[in-house]
C-alpha cells in the first residue's frame, strides 16, 4: 500500500507547521499517544504513525489516512506526551490539509488558508446577490412595511442558492469521493462484515448522539458546546427546508412567532449560539496557539456566529420595521449564508463529511474500536 | 627492636557472655608470652583506652594485640601512634557472634585465634619505606588532544612540571579539525566553539609545560618517581625524566574501507563524518564530489559501531555529532533535506535537551532503522532501510551520504609506550585497545603503576568528558609522584610503605614472580636474574606467592608470619573427631563479607581457621604443603571473582591460583593426599550469606574423605 | 613534593565525594566529608551489582572505607547539612548543622538497643520494603559503625527502653542539633541524586498497586542484604517472578516530568535483567524502550544480556498499568512499534525505571546555582559539583569527576583560583 521510496515533501510539513501543527516535530516516537487513545484501534494504531509521516512530509499518505478523522480531540495525547509534540493539534492540522487538498476547485481551498483572501471570499457572494438583484430588477431599497421579498423574491432567492448549493454539493461530493478512494487505494478495500449502508446508519447514530466524542476522558465542554451546534445547526436547516417548503408549496411566509416551526427555529437559534459562544470562549481561553485556532478554525466559527446574528436581527428588524437598516441586514445575512452553504466544500464545514466517511471507513475495516 | 607484647581482651558486645575469659587469658600469658594481658568489658570505652595506652607510657608495651572486634571497626581509637605495632583479633564478628556460646569449639577457636594473632605481632617488623634516588616529580603526557592539553595545562598550574609529546606537527588532536562542537552548557541548543586554540595558547604560554611536537616516544624505562624517556623528534632525539605518565594518545576514526556493506569507496559522495568535518571547518562548505551543494543528506549512524563485524561497542559521540552535522547543512541550504537512520538514538543526560532541538526543524527527519544497503545508481544514492519508524521497508535517495563511524583507541595497533618493561612494552589493553582496570570504581588506573589512562585512550568520549578526564588523569599522575616520594603504594593500598625484598643468595633464575607479577614491577638482568622494581609495585605479594624458594618479603607480611600462623592454631588429633580447615582469605573482599555474616549472627561451622592475606595470589605453594603436612585436613583459597569481570584488586590474584594448581596438585601426590583437599572459591564481598554453607559443605566433604594421615605426625 | 596543603570541604558522602574525599586527603590534605545521612554510601550501597561487571558496590566502597580508616586527614559529619557557604576561594568558611544521632561515642554496635527497642519504621535503606526498630545501624557496610535513632518514629525518653539495654551509656536521647564552622580552600558538592517519584506518573498508576515497583526497589530485591535476602519475589504475595516488564523512561525524557534523560536507566535495567534470569533462568522478561542508551563498552554488555532466551525488547513507551484485582498481576500496554500494533502484555511485576533527580531540585539550597532542571554547574570560584548533582551519571564517570575536582579545588589553596 506504501510507497516505499519517500520523498518528503518539506512545503506540506511547513504548512502543517503553519495551520497549528507546530510542535510535530518534537515527536520521538515513543508511541505513548496511540496508547492513551480510546478511540486508537490496536493494529496499526494512531498518531503516532501519523507524526511520523507529517515529520517525514509524507502528504500522499497522510491526506487519505482515515486515522486523523477518527481522532475527537479530547486531548489525551498532548496531555500525557512526553515531549510536547501535541499530537491532538497536528491531527487537526492535518484534517485541515486533507480537506484543502481534496476539494474542487483546490482555488477555493487555498482562499480559506489566509486571511488575505477575506475580501475575495465575501466579495464573490455580494457581486453574486448585487447580480441576482440586478436581474430581478430589486436593485434598491423597498419602501413600506419590511418584507424582504420585497427585495429578493422567494424565486430569486430560491432558484438562485439552490443552484448554488447543489453545485457546492457537487464539488463536496467529488471531494469525498476522492477521499474515499485514496482510502481504499492506500488503506486497502474494506473487507469486514459490515456493509457499506450498515455502516453508514451506524455511523449517522453515533453522530448523533455524539457518543465518540463522549469517549474522550478530558474534554467535557467540548462535548457539550459541539452537540449543541450540531443540533442546532440540524435544526436550522430543517426550519429552513420547512419555510422553502411552505413557502413554494402553501406561499406562507413569514411565519407567526406561535408556529411550531418557528418556535423550533428559535429554539435551534438559541442552542447554536451557546454552543458557539462556548466554543469562541474556550477557544479564547485556551492556552495553547492551536487550541486557540487557525484562520481555518475561526473565519467558519465567525461565518456561523455571523449566519445567527444577522438572522435573530433580520427576524427582528422585520418585526419591529426596521427600514432601510433591515434590509442592509438582510443582505448581509444572506452573504453570511452564502458563504456557509456554497463554500462548504472548502471550508471547515466539510469535515462532518470526511470525518463521517472515514468513520465508515473505520466501521467497514474493523477500525472502529468499541470501548468495553 | 625488643618486643614487649601486651595483649589486651576486650568482653563486652557479649564476647565476655561466649568465651571463657579466664582461660584466653591463661593463653594469653602462657603460650602467647604476653608480658602483660588485661581484660575489660568495655575496652573501646575511655577507661579501655586508657588502660593500654598507660601499658604503652609506663610498662614500655610496644606491641600491642588486641582481642575484641574486628579490625574494620573502631580503627580510629585503636591508635597507638606509627611506634607501636598493632594486631587486632576479632573475637567478635568472627568468634562470639557466630558460633555456640560456651561452647568448647568456639572456645578453641578464640584461642587460636589469639596465637595467631599474637604470633603475627611478635613477627612483624617496622616498615622502611622504598625511597629511591633521583626522584623527579615532573609528569610525562604522551598526546597533545584535547584531554592531553587539559591534563598539561591542570598539573602545571599546581605547579607540577608537564613534558608534553606530540605525534603531529600541531597540537590539538582531532579537535583541531572541528568546526563547532555540540552544546555542552544549558540551555544545549546553539553549536559552540570548541576553545581549542584558547587552551592550545594556555599550554604554550606555560613555563611549566614542554612541549614536543611531531615528537613519538621511542622509549620508557626505570619506574615510578624516575621514569627515564627518550624522545624521538624529527631532529634527533631528547632524554626526559618523569615520576608519572598519562597516556592520552586518542583515537582515530574507523577505517571506513572496511565497510564496503555501506558503500565506501563505491560513490565519492559516500563520506565519513570525519571527512564532513574537515570539510566544514576548510570552509570549503558541504559539497558533493563535483562541487555541487547537496540537497538530500543522509547520515548513517553506527556506521562500524554496535556491529560485531567491526566494532563491538558503542562510540557514544556520534549521534550527537550527527545531529550537529545535520544542523551544519541545514544552516548551509534551507531547502535541503537531512536523514539520520539511528538504531537507537543516544543523547544522554543534558544531551537530550540537543536533540530536542536539533530534531525540532522542518528538514531534518529521523527514523530508528537497520540499514540493509546503499544501493549507487549514477549520482543518485539509495539508502534501503527495514524494520523503520514508518514501516518495514523504506528507501531513501540522497546525493551525499554521510557514515558516522566510530572511535578507534589509537594504541589498538600503534605503539606508543615503548616500555622497558620485561613484560611487554605496552599498556594491557582490556579489551578493543582500551586500556584500563577496575574502570568502575577507579577509572584511570591501569596494569601499570604509575601510568594513567585518560581520554579517548580509555574510552569513547566526547571533547567536554575528555577534557574532565584530562584534568582527573592530572591529578592521579601528581599524586602518584607524591606517594612515590613518600615512599608509598599507590592504589589499592594507598599509603603502604612496605616493599617486597628479595634474597638474592637463593634466587633460581625462575622468573616466575616476573611472569606472576600483574604490574610489571620486574624486569631482569642480562644474565636473566629478576630485578626489581619496588616503585611499580602495588604491594599485593603475589611474586611472594609465587617464588618457590620463598626468597620474597615485606616487613610486615611474609611468609614466616603466615606459616607461624598456621603453626598455631590447633590441629585436633584423629581421635578427637574434629577436622580442621585452614582459610586463606582475602582481606578486601571475603573478609569483611566474614564480618556481616557476624554482624548478622550467621552460624557456621567452628572447625575453620582463617588467615586473611593481602591478596589470595600472595599464598605461597609452600604454606599449603606446611599446613597439609602438619595435619590440616582441608584447605580452602577464598578470593575475588576473577574472569573478564574479574573483580580482583590486583586483577589476577585470584586467577593465578588456578594456573598454579599444577605445582599444588604435583605437591599432594607427593604427600599422597587427595586433589580435594585444596579447593579454591570465588566469593563476593556481598555475599555472606553464602558462607556458612561453603564451610559446612566443604567440612562434609572432608570428614566424608576421612581425616590427614599426617596427623599427629 | 611542593604542593601547598589546605582543607577542604567535601559535601556528599556517596560515591562522588568519598572519592573526592579521599584522594584530597591523600595528598595530605586535611578534609571534612558531610553527609546528611547515618552512614556514608549514598545511592551505591544500596545497589545491588554494578554495571556492567555485575560486582557488588561494597566491594569498591571497602576499598575507600579502607583508605578512609588509614587516614586521620579526613573527619567524617554524618547526619550533617550545609547551612550556609561564606568567603571566598581560599578562605571559605562553611557553617555545618549536625543533626543529633541520639547514639554517642560510645557506640560499640554490639546490637543491644535494637533488640530491646519496641518500635518499628519502614526501612528507608530498603524503600521501605523491610523495616528496622527505631534505633538501627543503617547498613552492613555502615561507616561509621555506629546505630542511630530516627527520632521521627522514637517514642523518646518516656520509653527509654534503650538506654536500660546500652551497657556502654551510649544512648543520649537529649541530644540536641549543633553547629559548626569549618574553614576551607575549596567546597567539592556532591549531593546526588533521588529516585523521581514515581507518583507524579498518573498514567502509570504507581502507588496503586504493590506489584509495581521501582528501579531502586529492585536493587534492594536481588541484594542479598535486601528484604527477600536476594530472592526476587513479587510484593503481593512473595511469589518468585515468572514474568517482568522492565519500564524504562518512567519520568525520564518527559517534558511533564524530568525533560532529560538520565542516562543510566537503559544499562540498569539490563542490568536487573540479569538478577531476574539469574534467579530464574525461566523468567519471561520485557523491556519496554524508547531508545537504549547503553554507552561505549556497556555495548558488550547489551550484547550479552539479549543472549538470554525469553527476553524480549519492545520499541515503545509503556503508557498505561493496571492491576488485574483477582490476581494482582500487572497489565502493561504499549504500542510494539516496530510491529505496528499495540501490545498488551499480563506480568508478575513491573519495574519503573524512575530516572536520577538531583537530590535538591526544587530546594533553595546555598550551595551553587542550579539549572532548570535541578542540576549544578560543573562549578566555580572555589565551589565546584560533582556527581549526579551536576548531571546524571554511571559510578565511572562520578569518580572521574572526583579525581578532577580534586586538582581543582587544591589550586584554590591560598586563594589562588
Amino acid at each position: 500500500m506504501k510507497q516505499s521510496t519517500l520523498n518528503p515533501d518539506i512545503v506540506f510539513i511547513r504548512d502543517v507547521i503553519r495551520s497549528g501543527g507546530d510542535s510535530v516535530k518534537k515527536c520521538y516516537q515513543c508511541a505513548t499517544c496511540s496508547v492513551v487513545c480510546n478511540n486508537s484501534p490496536d493494529e496499526n494504531p494512531f498518531p503516532r504513525k501519523e507524526m511520523i509521516w507529517t515529520q517525514w512530509g509524507l502528504k500522499d499518505r497522510l491526506v487519505n489516512d482515515p486515522d486523523i478523522w477518527l481522532c475527537h480531540q479530547c486531548d489525551d495525547c498532548s496531555v500525557y506526551c512526553p515531549r510536547e509534540a501535541k499530537p491532538m493539534e497536528v491531527l487537526a492540522a492535518l484534517r485541515k490539509m486533507t480537506i484543502a487538498h481534496h476539494a474542487v476547485p483546490g482555488f477555493f481551498a487555498k482562499m480559506f488558508k489566509s486571511a488575505g483572501y477575506l475580501p475575495i471570499l465575501f466579495g464573490i457572494p455580494v457581486v453574486f446577490l448585487l447580480f441576482v438583484l440586478f436581474v430581478s430588477g430589486h436593485l434598491n431599497i423597498p419602501d413600506g412595511e419590511v418584507l424582504y421579498s420585497k427585495m429578493f423574491s422567494h424565486m430569486a432567492i430560491n432558484i438562485s442558492f439552490t443552484a448554488m448549493f447543489f453545485l457546492a454539493c457537487g464539488m463536496a461530493f467529488i471531494g469525498g469521493k476522492n477521499f474515499w478512494n485514496g482510502m481504499k487505494a492506500d488503506f486497502g478495500e474494506p473487507k469486514g462484515e459490515t456493509s457499506f449502508i450498515g455502516a453508514c446508519i451506524k455511523v449517522s447514530k453515533q453522530i448523533m448522539l455524539h457518543s465518540k466524542f463522549k469517549e474522550c476522558d478530558a474534554n467535557k465542554s467540548r462535548f457539550t458546546s459541539h452537540l449543541l451546534v450540531f443540533w442546532g445547526f440540524i435544526g436550522l436547516l430543517v426550519v429552513t427546508a420547512l419555510a422553502v417548503v411552505s413557502i413554494v408549496l402553501y406561499h406562507y411566509y413569514p411565519l407567526p412567532q406561535t408556529n411550531l416551526i418557528k418556535i423550533l427555529g428559535n429554539v435551534s437559534a438559541i442552542a447554536f449560539f451557546v454552543g458557539l459562544t462556548i466554543m469562541m470562549l474556550n477557544r479564547l481561553s485556551s492556552k495553547t496557539s492551536q487550541s486557540r485556532g487557525t484562520f481555518f478554525d475561526w473565519v467558519f466559527l465567525l461565518d456561523l456566529y455571523g449566519v445567527v446574528l444577522t438572522g435573530i436581527a433580520v427576524e427582528y428588524l422585520r418585526v419591529f420595521n426596521g427600514g432601510a437598516i433591515a434590509y442592509i441586514m438582510y443582505f448581509i445575512h444572506l452573504v453570511f449564508v452564502f458563504f456557509l452553504l456554497v463554500y462548504f466544500p472548502y471550508s471547515k464545514f466539510i469535515h462532518f463529511a470526511y470525518r463521517f466517511l472515514a468513520m465508515v471507513y473505520a466501521v467497514m475495516t474493523g477500525r472502529e474500536v468499541v470501548r468495553t | 627492636m625488643d618486643k614487649k607484647l601486651g595483649i589486651y581482651l576486650c568482653s563486652g558486645c557479649h564476647i565476655g557472655e561466649c568465651l571463657d575469659m579466664q582461660a584466653l587469658e591463661k593463653a594469653a600469658l602462657g603460650e602467647c608470652k604476653a608480658a602483660v594481658c588485661k581484660k575489660h568489658e568495655f575496652l573501646c570505652g575511655r577507661e579501655g583506652l586508657e588502660l593500654i595506652n598507660n601499658d604503652i607510657k609506663s610498662e614500655g608495651v610496644n606491641t600491642v594485640v588486641i582481642g575484641a572486634c574486628s579490625p574494620r571497626v573502631n580503627f580510629d581509637l585503636f591508635r597507638f601512634g606509627d611506634q607501636v605495632i598493632l594486631e587486632r583479633v576479632n573475637l567478635r564478628e568472627h568468634v562470639a557472634w557466630c558460633h555456640k556460646p560456651n561452647d568448647e569449639d568456639t572456645q578453641m577457636l578464640a584461642e587460636d585465634y589469639l596465637r595467631m594473632g599474637a604470633i603475627k605481632a611478635v613477627k612483624i617488623n617496622f616498615p622502611e619505606p622504598y625511597i629511591a634516588e633521583g626522584l623527579t616529580s615532573k609528569i610525562l603526557i604522551i598526546g597533545g588532544g584535547v584531554s592531553g592539553l587539559t591534563s598539561a595545562f591542570s598539573a602545571a598550574s599546581l605547579g607540577t612540571e608537564v613534558v608534553l609529546v606530540e605525534k603531529q606537527a600541531e597540537l590539538g588532536g582531532w579537535v583541531k579539525n572541528m568546526h563547532r562542537q555540540y552544546p555542552k552548557a544549558p540551555p544545549h541548543a546553539a553549536l559552540e566553539p570548541t576553545g581549542l586554540p584558547e587552551l592550545i595558547d594556555q599550554v604554550k604560554k606555560n613555563s611549566k609545560i614542554t612541549v614536543y611536537t611531531s615528537s613519538t616516544i621511542e622509549k620508557i624505562s626505570g619506574e615510578p618517581g624516575r621514569f627515564e624517556i627518550t624522545i624521538k623528534k624529527a631532529d634527533g632525539t631528547a632524554v626526559e625524566k618523569a615520576a608519572s605518565i598519562i597516556v592520552a594518545t586518542g583515537w582515530k576514526p574507523y577505517d571506513a574501507k572496511k565497510l564496503e556493506h555501506l558503500s565506501f569507496g563505491k560513490h565519492p559522495n559516500i563520506i565519513t563524518n570525519v571527512m564532513m568535518e574537515e570539510m566544514v571547518s576548510s570552509g570549503r562548505g558541504i559539497k558533493t564530489a563535483d562541487g555541487q551543494r547537496p540537497k538530500r543528506i543522509a547520515f548513517i549512524q553506527c556506521a562500524g559501531s554496535r556491529d560485531p563485524n567491526h566494532l563491538p561497542y558503542c562510540s557514544s559521540v556520534c549521534c550527537n555529532v550527527s545531529l550537529k552535522q545535520a544542523m551544519y547543512c541545514r544552516e548551509q541550504d534551507p531547502d535541503s533535506l537531512v536523514f539520520v537512520f539511528y538504531k537507537d538514538l543516544r543523547t544522554p543526560g543534558h544531551h537530550e535537551d540537543f536533540y530536542r532541538h536539533a530534531q525540532n526543524d522542518a528538514g531534518t527527519f529521523l527514523t530508528k532503522c537497520e540499514i540493509t544497503n546503499i544501493d549507487v545508481k549514477g549520482n543518485t544514492l539509495v539508502v534501503n532501510a527495514a524494520d523503520t519508524l514508518l514501516g518495514k521497508e523504506i528507501s531513501v535517495e540522497a546525493d551525499l551520504v554521510v557514515l558516522a563511524t566510530g572511535m578507534v583507541p589509537t594504541a589498538l595497533d600503534e605503539k606508543v609506550l615503548h616500555l622497558a618493561y620485561r613484560k611487554g612494552d605496552e599498556l594491557p589493553q582490556l579489551k578493543y585497545g582500551f586500556t584500563d582496570s577496575h574502570f568502575i570504581c577507579f577509572p584511570y588506573e591501569t596494569e601499570r603503576t604509575g601510568i594513567y589512562a585518560s581520554g579517548c585512550a580509555r574510552a569513547p568520549l566526547d571533547t567536554d568528558a575528555a577534557r574532565s578526564d584530562g584534568t582527573g588523569a592530572a591529578m592521579k599522575a601528581i599524586q602518584c609522584a607524591d606517594l612515590i616520594s613518600r615512599g608509598m603504594a599507590t592504589l589499592p593500598r594507598f599509603g603502604d610503605n612496605t616493599y617486597p625484598e628479595m634474597y638474592m643468595q637463593r634466587c633460581t633464575d625462575c622468573k616466575r614472580c616476573t611472569e606472576e607479577c600483574p604490574f610489571g614491577a620486574y624486569d631482569e638482568t642480562a644474565k636473566g636474574t629478576p630485578l626489581p622494581n619496588p616503585a611499580r609495585c602495588r604491594r599485593c605479594g603475589i611474586c611472594m606467592g609465587s617464588c618457590p624458594e620463598r626468597i620474597i618479603s615485606f616487613k610486615n607480611y611474609n611468609i614466616e608470619i603466615l606459616s607461624s600462623m598456621i603453626k598455631n592454631f590447633s590441629v585436633p588429633d584423629e581421635f578427637e573427631e574434629k577436622p580442621r580447615i585452614l582459610a586463606f582469605m582475602c582481606e578486601n573482599d571475603a573478609y569483611p563479607a566474614m564480618d556481616m555474616a557476624g554482624l548478622r549472627h550467621i552460624e557456621y561451622n567452628p572447625h575453620v581457621r582463617i588467615i586473611p592475606v593481602r591478596c589470595i595470589g600472595s599464598v605461597n605453594n609452600v604454606l599449603i604443603a606446611d599446613a597439609l603436612s602438619g595435619g590440616v585436613d582441608g584447605i580452602l583459597l577464598i578470593g575475588c571473582k576473577h574472569g573478564d569481570d574479574y573483580q580482583c584488586h590486583f586483577i589476577r590474584g585470584s586467577e593465578l591460583i588456578g594456573k598454579r594448581e599444577g605445582n599444588l596438585q604435583e605437591t599432594l601426590q607427593r604427600l599422597a593426599l587427595e586433589p580435594e583437599r585444596i579447593k579454591a572459591v570465588q566469593l563476593s564481598i556481598n555475599e555472606y550469606d553464602r558462607l556458612p554453607k561453603l564451610f559446612s559443605e566443604y567440612v562434609e566433604e572432608i570428614t566424608e574423605m576421612g581425616f590427614n594421615p599426617f596427623k599427629g605426625m | 613534593m611542593n604542593i601547598k596543603k589546605g582543607e577542604f570541604v567535601v559535601v556528599g558522602g556517596g560515591i562522588s565525594g568519598i572519592a573526592a574525599a579521599v584522594e584530597i586527603a591523600e595528598f595530605g590534605n586535611k578534609v571534612t566529608l558531610i553527609e546528611k545521612e547515618a552512614s556514608l554510601g549514598g545511592r551505591v550501597s544500596k545497589m545491588s551489582l554494578y554495571f556492567p561487571k555485575l560486582c557488588p558496590p561494597y566491594c569498591g566502597l571497602e576499598i575507600y572505607f579502607k583508605r578512609i580508616r588509614s587516614n586521620p586527614n579526613i573527619q567524617i559529619m554524618t547526619l550533617s547539612e550545609v547551612a550556609n557557604i561564606s568567603g571566598t576561594p581560599g578562605n571559605f568558611t562553611v557553617t555545618v548543622r549536625q543533626s543529633p544521632r541520639y547514639v554517642n561515642a560510645k557506640c560499640t554496635g554490639c546490637n543491644d538497643c535494637v533488640s530491646a527497642c519496641p518500635v518499628e519504621r519502614p526501612s528507608d535503606f530498603d524503600y521501605s520494603l523491610s523495616k528496622t526498630k527505631a534505633v538501627y545501624l543503617p547498613h552492613e557496610l555502615s561507616f561509621p559503625y555506629r546505630y542511630v535513632i530516627d527520632d521521627k518514629t522514637c517514642p523518646g525518653a518516656e520509653c527509654g527502653k534503650c538506654i536500660l539495654a546500652c551497657k556502654y551509656d551510649a544512648i543520649d536521647l537529649g541530644m540536641k542539633a549543633e553547629s559548626v564552622e569549618l574553614k576551607a580552600d575549596a567546597v567539592i558538592v556532591a549531593t546526588g541524586w533521588k529516585p523521581y517519584d514515581a507518583q507524579k506518573l498518573t498514567n502509570l498508576n504507581y502507588g496503586k498497586m504493590s506489584n509495581l515497583i521501582t528501579n531502586v526497589m529492585m536493587e534492594r530485591l536481588a541484594a542479598p542484604n535486601g528484604p527477600t535476602k536476594g530472592e526476587i519475589l513479587r510484593p503481593s504475595d512473595n511469589k518468585k517472578v515468572e514474568r517482568v516488564a522492565f519500564v524504562q523512561c518512567a519520568g525520564s525524557r518527559d517534558e511533564n516530568h524530568l525533560p532529560y534523560c538520565s542516562a543510566v536507566c537503559c544499562t540498569a535495567s539490563l542490568k536487573q535483567v540479569s538478577y531476574v534470569k539469574e534467579f530464574n533462568k525461566e523468567a519471561q522478561v520485557s523491556v519496554f524502550y524508547i531508545d537504549l542508551r547503553v554507552m561505549g563498552r556497556n555495548e558488550d554488555f547489551l550484547t550479552k544480556i539479549k543472549q538470554h532466551d525469553g527476553l524480549k525488547f519492545v520499541k515503545g513507551k509503556v503508557a498505561r498499568i493496571t492491576e488485574d484485582p483477582d490476581t494482582k498481576d500487572v497489565w502493561v500496554e504499549a504500542e510494539d512499534i516496530l510491529s505496528g500494533a499495540k501490545h498488551r502484555e499480563r506480568f508478575d511485576m513491573a519495574v519503573l525505571a524512575t530516572g536520577i533527580e538531583p537530590s535538591l531540585s526544587g530546594e533553595k539550597t546555598c550551595l551553587g546555582e542550579q539549572d532548570k532542571y535541578g542540576f549544578f554547574g560543573s562549578g566555580k570560584d572555589g565551589i565546584f559539583h560533582i556527581g549526579c548533582c551536576h548531571t546524571p551519571s554511571d559510578v565511572s564517570a562520578c569518580v572521574k569527576l572526583a579525581n578532577g575536582a580534586v586538582l581543582k579545588a587544591m589550586q584554590c589553596v591560598g586563594g589562588r583560583a
